[in-house]
């Protein structure tokens, strides 16, 4: 809740700095307030308490996934440098939408009432269909935007569907609520169809969200168009909370009716993974790449949704935040290379490992991560996620992800391969001393992941 | 009488609704929804939901049909501009299907629904007017009430800074 509050009042103080004539001063104030909350948020860790008529819970889970959400915005903003030095007017306007889709992400971590989900969900949606079109003057960012907005509302109006079913069918919009009129009558969950139909629409529009196929359609197109710098922020962070909502309002009000949700999913899990990883290897620009890749990680984290026991909530947590920093850092080096080469293609890379051995170095550490290779974080999600779904004996489910993983390894690499043995196709690129320093940091994070997962696999 | 009423708003709405679909010219589309929209403030009036009826009216019939037309007419795109013949059959059999089969599961869902029996002796009859429903927002669901300000902020702020004139940007 003071996070809520914070980030909405930085959020607004943001846009009156956004008047001075010199923007100078805008990275560092956000950066600033993130730290603020960010440390305010850990403050609330291991308390649990309900705000407003059980709107809004803050327990563990809340304050963890919101560290996540910050942290990966704060990693985020020394990639924005190109804009101060271009003298970008809407500088400020883009971080003040930054601040004010992370309440809605706050809010869909620790929604506790269906409202909130749906409002978390619209106030991180609007601000990502206005980033992604923010590019005005290249087509590629105005198709993003028009896309994923006119797809994006649609879903939204899917999952809204979904909810007043839900609420017709049980009267509550509280997910306890919603658990116990499920549950109820003759012990077998979901004996209303009202339910049931409410339930497989609040699915799809959460689906949409996450981008999990068959609702994945959009990502690339809107991945690819969209500036690199909120590209990352919306496979990061929209995924994290969009999971960690998901996984909420399963695991609280449909815990009863597993059985009839899961084949749904398992199917959805293994068109995900495939459509992914095989989408992924076909494609020749980094980024499009990067979107297939984004849709295949959705994938790992349904796999965890699916093993559904008490291992689940500290997988997804493990998962998403060794995604979320190999995932910036891979954006972050993109968005470096491409600035300066103007290619968003693997060919960007060529001779990487020559030119800026840091960014070449670190980029190989966040593949490696991504594609799950020991002593990386993304290792020890992934192996996270297996052990939690195979408590659940979902073999089959783990041998379908594990050979997508070795397809995910070919595309992965193809970067790497371009960096390390191919000549070189430009010049050094120029990279800032802050820039550096959050690669660093990100890729210490990441191999920390690797070598030492206790620190960070027990913590809800 | 209220019966009658019921009935003869669901016709109409059903009726400018399929309009809203089938007409060739966009401009009737629009038409026909705002017909659409009419008839069901109508039925929000005999549910005794005042405040919903005329939200709906203000809104929807008011301002975003008003933007439609006007998104219509900007464009031109009154005259018929059929799109379909580039979509393959292939395309609109699975469409077909697909949809199909969804109003196959819906039908079979609503015919399988029960609602919960109204309790007539303790309804509250007001329940849908605008002090109830002001009650409601500012003491259970205040904090949504609240949130939605941060939503329509940073829906306001992105709108600005996407229609913002740029300096070195021509002046048409």
């Amino acid at each position: 809740m003071n996070s809520i509050i914070l980030l909405t009042s930085f959020g607004i103080l943001n846009l009156f700095v956004g008047f001075r004539k010199s923007n100078k001063l805008i990275l560092p104030l956000v950066f600033l307030f993130l730290l603020i909350v960010l440390a305010v948020n850990f403050y609330d860790w291991g308390n649990t308490t309900t705000y407003f008529e059980r709107m809004l819970t803050i327990d563990n889970y809340a304050v963890a996934f919101t560290g996540v959400v910050v942290l990966t915005t704060i990693l985020l903003i020394p990639f924005a440098k190109r804009y101060v030095d271009e003298k970008n007017e809407s500088l400020a306007e883009f971080f003040s939408i930054l601040l004010f889709s992370l309440v809605g992400a706050i809010m869909m971590v620790a929604y506790e009432n269906l409202i909130m989900l749906f409002v978390g969900i619209e106030i991180l949606s609007i601000s990502m269909y206005v980033l992604a079109g923010s590019d005005k003057k290249n087509l590629r960012s105005n198709e993003a935007g028009l896309k994923y907005f006119l797809m994006g509302s649609f879903a939204t109006g899917i999952l809204l569907f979904g909810i007043v079913l839900i609420y017709g069918a049980t009267g509550a919009f509280q997910i306890t609520e919603i658990s116990a009129a499920a549950t109820a009558g003759s012990g077998d969950a979901l004996t209303s169809p009202l339910l049931a139909m409410g339930l497989l629409f609040t699915l799809i529009g959460i689906s949409f969200k996450v981008s999990a196929a068959p609702f994945h359609f959009w990502t690339p197109d809107v991945y690819e168009g969209t500036p690199t710098l909120f590209t990352a922020f919306m496979s990061t962070v929209v995924k994290t909370a969009g999971f960690a909502g998901f996984y909420k309002l399963m695991s609280v009000s449909f815990a009863g009716a597993y059985d009839i949700w899961f084949p749904t999913l398992v199917a959805m899990t293994v068109i995900t993974l495939g459509i992914g990883n095989i989408g992924a290897a076909a494609q020749n620009s980094f980024k499009r790449m990067m979107a297939y890749s984004s849709i295949s990680h959705a994938g790992y984290l349904m796999i965890a949704l699916l093993a559904f026991n008490d291992r689940s909530e500290n997988a997804i947590f493990f998962y998403s935040l060794a995604y979320s920093v190999a995932t910036i850092a891979a954006f972050g080096i993109l968005k470096l290379v491409s600035d300066q080469r103007d290619d968003i293609s693997y060919n960007a890379f060529n001779g990487l490992g020559r030119t800026n051995p840091l960014l070449a170095a670190v980029m190989t550490i966040a593949m490696c991560s991504l594609a799950g290779i020991p002593l990386t974080g993304g290792f020890f999600g992934k192996l996270f996620i297996f052990s939690a779904a195979l408590e659940q004996n979902l073999l089959w489910l783990i041998i379908v992800a594990i050979l997508m993983s070795m397809v995910g390894i070919y595309y992965y690499f193809r970067v790497v391969i371009a960096m390390y043995m191919r000549e070189p196709s430009g010049e050094r690129v120029v990279v800032g001393s802050s820039a550096s320093f959050a690669l660093i940091f990100m890729a210490i994070l990441t191999i920390v992941m690797g070598v030492l997962p206790g620190l960070m696999s027990n913590l809800l | 009488m209220t019966g009658n009423l019921f009935y003869f708003l669901t016709f109409l709405t059903l009726f400018a609704a399929l309009g809203v679909v089938f007409s060739k010219n966009p401009v009737y589309s629009v038409l026909c929804l705002i017909l659409t929209f009419f008839t069901l403030s109508g039925h929000y009036i005999l549910l005794n939901a005042q405040f919903v009826a005329a939200v709906n009216i203000i809104v929807y019939a008011g301002a975003i049909m008003v933007l439609f037309l006007f998104v219509i007419m900007f464009l031109n795109l009154n005259q018929e501009t059929e799109e379909t013949q580039h979509k393959s059959t292939l395309m609109k059999v699975a469409g077909v299907i697909s949809g199909g089969l969804l109003l196959v599961i819906m039908i079979a869902v609503l015919k399988d629904a029960e609602l919960g029996a109204v309790d007539t002796a303790n309804f509250n009859s007001q329940i849908g007017l605008v002090e109830n429903l002001g009650q409601l927002l500012f003491t259970k669901y205040l904090l949504p009430f609240e949130l939605v300000s941060v939503l329509f902020l940073s829906a306001m702020v992105g709108a600005v800074m996407l229609g913002k004139k740029e300096t070195q940007q021509r002046h048409f």
